[in-house]
């Protein structure tokens, strides 16, 4: 197995997935932290300093701290893309041929292929949490607020990111089994993330805790206080059910692949 | 002493095609065997089958009595070199072969040393969407050769390489036979592998033609031979071979073709009757001729119709192992 992991290490670090999609998430967590800020700034008037209560537009409290550092797990798509960027590439470039003939049983190439993903996706969670703690730093600090307060927050978000991003890294790989396309695969996973399931569940709200999404959010909460949203499952079944998703793709594109001509 | 390859009654449908039919054939140790049909004969669907790529509908296609799938670590047996474009263009050479060198437990030293090989050592480090072809189809030897296998597979390994490369090409392949490794490479040329095979399977429309050792196929390319002639005094000529039994036909205002001839006769005639001659040619029908012979004159219904299509033996080489 860690023959298998080194390799398709190799194989993901010598393409430009990782460090587009890391680029890329970094920048939109920049963008959501500034978005953060602006918001939060509409609260009151600017405060100049000395005694009174503390400006309402620094967060400062451990929900709100929690909020900053925790703004990149709302651009878990980025795993999700990881993971179908990880298989499809391979069908992209033709690279499967020699794939397929290293490991010709097809079911244990996307296994592989799962795995990666899964520590990959763990990986950019931690990029993009890095990113954010370092960027919600600065831009606290400046605004007087205390950078330690924000930094005690990431014990308590770490583990919801990394779950949340490394489910949903498999998930993409199961999709991209399935659909080896990889621009199909892409437009079909943002029409479903950013189009098909907000309709779906502003129609019948009841779905939103079976939708990856409502299952994304569930996950997450891995380790939050209070303020769970209602309607979900706790975080472990939200999490289970990623996974089921990713593994009922992944099983059914393993079959495809399996009868399917590499000409 | 099993073949190293075997394939039995193999056959592909793709939809309405039968794009492999009823292909029976061995691959023996030791030995290089051609592969030979035009380009859409089923060469690359065959090996394709045989590397578990394509889906069989009919028949096996084996090694040593095991499906390519049902090999352990399979590079390590079966080095297999296909089509020159499967590489990721931003990966450099050395982690292309690293990448495959891991996942099949071959020892890293491998790279280098296959790298070397096919003299790639310098443009380990490029990235492989800079190579040109012929630098492709040394990293797809060079990934075939990784595993240190004891069968290889190579489709159309000289497309894209210059005189140079196909002579070190040959080299190459003669030298994995010497080492007991059986070899089976396919080519829509014959010529192109005249010097480098020992046994040939020709295949047209996805059946077997004839599966020989190019000794046999040798002494059937001796016939048809004649000599071309090139004089000033064609008249003259066409004068005097009329005078003798020899069959010849004009072909240009100052040429002739004397059919069956040999210089050993031509040249005192001439002589004799003080002929002047500009050219003289010994024509013979070449390997290339009497596989185009046999590769466009063959009936698929009738597959038997040639009277050398299944007389030749197959050579079992007693080969080193």
């Amino acid at each position: 197995m860690i023959a298998v992991i080194r390799s398709e290490w190799l194989k993901l670090r010598t393409t430009s997935i990782p460090w587009l999609l890391s680029g890329i998430a970094l920048v939109l967590t920049g963008l959501l932290i500034l978005l953060y800020f602006v918001n939060h700034g509409d609260g009151g008037p600017e405060h100049k300093g000395g005694f009174g209560p503390p400006d309402p537009s620094v967060p400062h409290t451990v929900q709100q701290l929690r909020n900053l550092v925790g703004r990149g797990v709302n651009i878990y798509v980025f795993a999700l893309l990881l993971g179908v960027l990880i298989i499809t590439v391979e069908f992209r470039h033709k690279t499967v041929t020699t794939s397929f003939l290293v490991t010709p049983r097809r079911p244990l190439f996307v296994a592989g292929k799962l795995l990666i993903a899964a520590i990959s996706g763990a990986a950019l969670a931690l990029v993009v949490l890095a990113g954010t703690v370092i960027g919600g730093g600065i831009a606290l600090s400046a605004k007087g607020g205390s950078f330690s307060a924000l930094a005690h927050q990431i014990g308590p978000v770490l583990p919801g990111m990394v779950l949340v991003y490394a489910l949903f890294a498999v998930l993409g790989v199961g999709v991209g089994s399935l659909l080896t396309n990889q621009v199909a695969a892409i437009v079909v996973c943002l029409g479903w993330f950013l189009i098909v399931e907000n309709i779906i569940g502003g129609i019948w709200t009841g779905t939103v805790r079976w939708l990856p999404s409502g299952a994304a959010q569930a996950a997450a909460n891995v380790s939050a206080g209070g303020n769970q949203q209602i309607g979900l499952f706790s975080w472990w079944q939200g999490s289970i059910l990623i996974l089921l998703y990713g593994l009922a793709f992944a099983a059914i594109g393993s079959l495809v692949l399996t009868r399917r001509d590499i000409t | 002493m099993p073949s190293a390859i075997e394939v039995r009654s193999l056959a592909k449908q793709f939809g309405p095609v039968r794009a492999v039919d009823d292909l029976t054939f061995e691959v023996a140790e030791g030995r290089v065997t051609g592969f030979l049909g035009p380009n859409g004969s089923g060469k690359t669907t065959t090996l394709r089958m045989l590397l578990g790529l394509v889906s069989v509908t009919q028949g096996s296609a084996t090694f040593g009595g095991k499906r390519y799938v049902e090999l352990d670590h399979p590079v390590r047996h079966v080095g297999a070199a296909l089509e020159a474009t499967s590489f990721h263009p931003t990966r450099r050479a050395e982690d292309h072969l690293k990448s495959v060198a891991l996942a099949s437990k071959i020892p890293l030293t491998r790279v280098e040393e296959t790298l070397e090989m096919v003299g790639l050592t310098e443009v380990a480090r490029r990235r492989v969407g800079k190579f040109s072809l012929g630098m492709r189809q040394r990293l797809q030897l060079a990934t075939a050769l990784l595993g240190d296998p004891e069968i290889l597979i190579l489709d159309e390994p000289a497309n894209g390489l210059d005189p140079q490369g196909i002579l070190w090409l040959r080299t190459f392949i003669r030298h994995q036979a010497s080492l007991g490794h059986a070899v089976l490479v396919s080519s829509h040329l014959l010529s192109e592998m005249e010097e480098t095979v020992d046994d040939v399977v020709i295949i047209s429309q996805g059946r077997l033609v004839l599966q020989t050792n190019l000794a046999d196929m040798a002494s059937q390319a001796g016939t048809g031979t004649g000599m071309r002639i090139r004089t000033p005094e064609i008249d003259r000529l066409a004068a005097v071979l009329n005078a003798v039994p020899v069959a010849w036909r004009q072909t240009a205002a100052d040429s002739l073709v004397i059919d069956g001839a040999t210089p050993e006769w031509f040249g005192p005639f001439a002589a004799e009757h003080r002929i002047v001659l500009y050219e003289l040619v010994n024509e013979r029908s070449s390997l290339e001729d009497v596989f185009l012979e046999l590769t466009q004159g063959f009936d698929a219904a009738n597959p038997m119709g040639s009277d050398t299509g299944q007389s030749a033996p197959f050579r079992t080489p007693g080969a080193p192992s």
